[in-house]
C-alpha cells in the first residue's frame, strides 16, 4: 500500500513537470546550501583544529612583557622545566639576517632556540640533525634551515653541510627541515633559520635574558596542569604580577577555535534552514493549488470507496515526494559543487561531505514534507463527496 | 434492498430554498432494474447521490439492506459505497492521467484487494466490457463509449450488489447508448440491483419498473412489464394496483409523454 501510494504520488507529480520542478526547485536550492555551506565550515573546522593539533596540541607558549629588571635566565628554564608536568622547555629569541650564497643575498628570519625546540613543535629532518646541547654550551656557529630556506638558497633541500654566510658570519648548515605542508608554514613567506640561543644571545648582546619560550606537556591531557605549574613559577618570579607574562595554551586555543566555527556552522546552518522552510512553503502553496484542480478526482476517488485516511495520505505522500525528490536532486547537486570547489580549490584544503548534514537534510525535507503537506492533505480529505463531484 | 421513508433535502442558495427532494418514500427490491426519469433539476441526482451515500438527507430515513444510513461514520459510508455500490456518472468522471487498468483498479485498491489478485480482477473486468485490448490507454485517447465501458468496468470490479448509474448515455450517441445499457440488462439478469437515471424514454420503457421524478417529488411509478401504470399520491409509494389507469396498455407512451412534457423547456430530447 505505502509503495502503491508513492507510485501514484509519483504519477500525479510527474503529470504536471513544470510546476513540479518549480516547487522541487525551493527544496533543491534550500538542501543545497544547508549541505554545502555546513560542509564547507565542518571542513574548515576540521583544517583549522588539524593545523593547532599540528602545531603540537601539549604546547604552551609563553612571553614575558615585563621583566621587572630581573629578566628569566636559561637557569629558571631549568628550574620550570623539572615540574613533573613539563617535558620540554624550549627558548626562543627571533632576529632576522641578511644570508648571502653565491652572488645572492636574501633575507631570512633569524630563530634562536635549543633543541627541544623541534621536538615540541613536532618537526622533522629532510636531511642532518636538530640542534644540541652541545651547539648552545660551545655556542656553535651552526644552522638548522627550513626546506623552503634550502631551496631557497642552494636550490635543493640537501644543503647539510654547506656553509651559510649571514651578517659576515659563517655558519655550517647542520640540518634541513622536511617540508612543512601546514596552512601556518604556507602563510608565512619568509625563509626560516634556526641558530643557538646562545648563539643569538651574542650576536644582539643589547639584550639578556629569556622573553619568550615554548614548554611541552607530558601529554596533551595534561595541558592545563602544566599551564598552572608554569604560572605558578613565573608569577613567584615576577612578584605576582599576572601581567608581566602571557601564556598561551594550545589547547584552549584549539576549543576556542572550535567553538566559533561551531557558531558559524550553526548560523549558516540555520540560514539555509530558513530557505528550506520557504521551500516548504512553496509545496504547500502548490498542494493548495494541486487539492483545488483535483477536486473532481477527489470526489470520484470518495464515490468508488476512499475514505479520509486514503485521500490525506495520497496528498501527504505527495508532498513529501516532492520534498524527498527535491532533497536527493539538492544532496547530488552539493556532491557536485563540492566536487567541483574541491577541483578548483585543490591545495588549500579538500571539503568533505558532511555525512551528518547530509541526515540532517532528509530528515529536515521528511518533516518540512509532512509539515506544510498536512494542511493541504486535511483538506482534501475532509471535502463532502458530492461536493467534490459537482465541482467543475 | 433500498428503502427510503419520507426522505427530503434542501438546498440553500443565498436567500432561495430549492427543495430538491420533498418528502420521498421509495423502495426497491433487490435484483430489480429501476428507471428513473424527469426534467432536468427535478431531483433525480439528488436522489441517487442519497441511495449511493454520497450525500445523506436532511430529513426521513434511508435504510439499506435494513441499515439505517444515519448512524454510519464517514469511514463506514466510504467502505459501504466501496463494497457495496457501483456508480456509474453522465461524464463516466475516470481519472485523466491514469490507464483504464489503474483506474479500473483503484475501488480494489481501497478495498485492500492484494495485488495479485488485483490484476486479475480488473482484466476479468474490463474483458467484460470488452476493453481488454485498451487497458494501457488513458480515457483521453478513446472514444466516449469506451471511456463508459470502462467506468463500468470500474462500477462492477468489486462485485457490488447495487449499480447506480446517472444518465450514463447522456453524452453518446444513440447506438453506442444502446450497447451500454445492453451492459446493464446483462448485469441486472446476473442479479445485480440496478437504478438508471435516463433522459430517454426508450431506454427507460426497458426497465423493470419507471419512476418518474418532479420537482423533488415521485410523480408515478410504471411497471410497464405487468402494462400497470399506477397513479400515486404526492407521497409516493402508496400505490394502489387496484386502480389501473384506463390507457394502461400504452403506460409506456404514457411515460414517455411524461418525460417528453418534462424535456420540452431544456430541448435535449430533439437531438436524438
Ligand atoms: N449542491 C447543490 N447546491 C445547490 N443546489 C443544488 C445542489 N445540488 C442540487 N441542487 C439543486 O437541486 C435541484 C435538483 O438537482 P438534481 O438532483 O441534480 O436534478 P436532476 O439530476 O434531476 O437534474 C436542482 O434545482 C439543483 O439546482
Ligand atoms: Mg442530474
Amino acid at each position: 500500500m505505502i509503495f502503491q501510494s508513492f507510485k501514484m504520488a509519483w504519477k500525479s507529480i510527474a503529470a504536471n513537470k513544470a510546476r513540479a520542478a518549480l516547487t522541487m526547485l525551493g527544496i533543491i536550492i534550500g538542501v543545497v546550501s544547508l549541505v554545502v555551506l555546513v560542509s564547507l565550515v565542518t571542513s574548515a573546522t576540521n583544517s583549522v583544529t588539524d593545523q593547532i593539533a599540528g602545531m603540537g596540541n601539549d604546547m604552551l607558549t609563553v612571553s614575558v612583557r615585563d621583566d621587572k629588571g630581573n629578566p628569566l635566565k636559561a637557569a629558571d628554564l631549568a628550574e620550570i622545566a623539572q615540574d613533573g608536568n613539563i617535558a620540554l622547555i624550549a627558548p626562543t629569541a627571533q632576529s632576522s639576517a641578511a644570508a648571502k650564497s653565491g652572488g645572492e643575498t636574501v633575507n631570512v628570519s633569524l630563530e634562536g632556540t635549543n633543541g627541544s625546540y623541534f621536538q615540541i613543535r613536532g618537526d622533522e629532518l629532510a636531511s642532518g640533525r636538530f640542534l644540541k646541547a652541545v651547539d648552545l654550551e660551545n655556542v656553535s656557529y651552526v644552522a638548522v634551515l627550513s626546506n623552503e630556506t634550502a631551496i631557497g638558497i642552494y636550490g635543493d633541500s640537501d644543503a647539510t653541510g654547506r656553509t651559510l654566510t649571514m651578517d659576515g658570519r659563517k655558519y655550517l648548515v647542520v640540518g634541513v627541515l622536511a617540508e612543512d605542508d601546514s596552512m601556518m608554514a604556507s602563510i608565512s613567506q619568509a625563509y626560516s633559520v634556526y641558530i643557538p640561543y646562545t648563539v643569538m644571545e651574542r650576536l644582539s648582546s643589547g639584550t639578556s635574558g629569556v622573553s619568550s619560550f615554548y614548554a611541552s606537556a607530558v601529554d596533551s591531557a595534561h595541558m592545563d596542569e602544566a599551564e598552572a605549574a608554569v604560572e605558578r613559577a613565573l608569577l613567584s618570579r615576577f612578584k605576582n604580577d599576572g601581567d608581566a607574562f602571557y601564556i598561551m595554551n594550545q589547547n584552549t586555543l584549539a576549543e576556542t577555535m572550535g567553538d566559533v566555527t561551531n557558531t558559524f556552522a550553526l548560523l549558516l546552518g540555520g540560514i539555509a534552514a530558513i530557505s528550506l522552510l520557504v521551500g516548504g512553503i512553496g509545496i504547500m502553496n502548490i498542494m493548495l493549488v494541486s487539492v483545488t484542480e483535483r477536486t473532481r478526482e477527489i470526489g470520484i476517488r470518495k464515490a468508488i470507496g476512499a475514505n479520509r485516511r486514503s485521500i490525506l495520505f495520497q496528498f501527504l505522500i505527495e508532498a513529501l515526494t516532492i520534498c524527498l525528490v527535491g532533497c536527493a536532486v539538492g544532496i547530488a547537486l552539493s556532491g557536485l559543487i563540492l566536487i567541483a570547489i574541491n577541483a578548483f580549490a585543490a591545495d588549500a584544503m579538500t571539503i568533505g561531505f558532511s555525512g551528518s548534514v547530509v541526515a540532517a537534510s532528509v530528515l529536515f525535507s521528511t518533516v518540512i514534507g509532512v509539515a506544510f503537506g498536512l494542511y493541504p492533505a486535511r483538506k482534501a480529505a475532509g471535502m463532502p463527496p458530492i461536493d467534490a463531484l459537482r465541482y467543475e | 434492498m433500498i428503502e427510503l421513508n419520507d426522505v427530503s433535502k434542501t438546498y440553500r442558495i443565498g436567500d432561495e430554498e430549492v427543495k430538491a427532494l420533498n418528502h420521498v418514500d421509495l423502495t426497491v427490491e433487490a435484483g430489480a432494474f429501476v428507471g428513473v426519469t424527469g426534467p432536468s433539476g427535478s431531483g433525480k441526482s439528488t436522489l441517487m447521490h442519497i441511495i449511493g451515500c454520497l450525500d445523506t438527507a436532511d430529513s426521513g430515513a434511508y435504510r439499506l439492506d435494513g441499515q439505517p444510513i444515519e448512524h454510519y461514520s464517514e469511514n463506514e459510508l466510504a467502505a459501504i459505497r466501496n463494497r457495496k455500490i457501483g456508480f456509474i456518472f453522465q461524464s463516466f468522471n475516470l481519472i485523466a492521467r491514469m490507464t483504464l487498468e489503474e483506474n479500473v483498479e483503484l475501488p480494489l485498491i481501497y478495498q485492500g484487494v492484494p495485488s495479485h489478485l488485483r490484476k486479475m480482477r480488473v482484466e476479468a473486468a474490463l474483458e467484460q466490457v470488452g476493453l481488454a485490448d485498451r487497458r494501457k490507454h488513458t480515457p483521453n485517447s478513446i472514444s466516449g463509449g469506451q471511456q463508459q465501458r470502462a467506468a463500468i468496468a470500474r462500477a462492477v470490479v468489486t462485485e457490488p450488489a447495487l449499480i447506480l448509474a446517472d444518465e450514463p448515455t447522456g453524452n453518446l450517441d444513440s447506438k453506442t447508448g444502446e450497447n451500454i445499457i445492453a451492459l446493464f440488462h446483462s448485469f441486472n439478469a446476473a442479479g445485480k440491483t440496478i437504478v438508471l437515471i435516463t433522459h430517454d424514454d426508450r431506454i427507460a420503457r426497458e426497465t423493470g419498473r419507471v419512476i418518474r421524478i418532479m420537482d423533488g417529488a415521485i410523480d408515478r411509478i410504471a411497471r410497464p412489464d405487468t402494462g400497470t401504470q399506477t397513479q400515486v399520491a404526492e407521497t409516493a409509494g402508496q400505490s394502489d394496483p387496484t386502480n389501473a389507469a384506463p390507457n394502461g396498455d400504452h403506460s409506456g407512451a404514457a411515460t414517455g409523454n411524461g418525460i417528453d412534457a418534462g424535456e420540452k423547456q431544456p430541448g435535449k430530447r430533439s437531438k436524438r
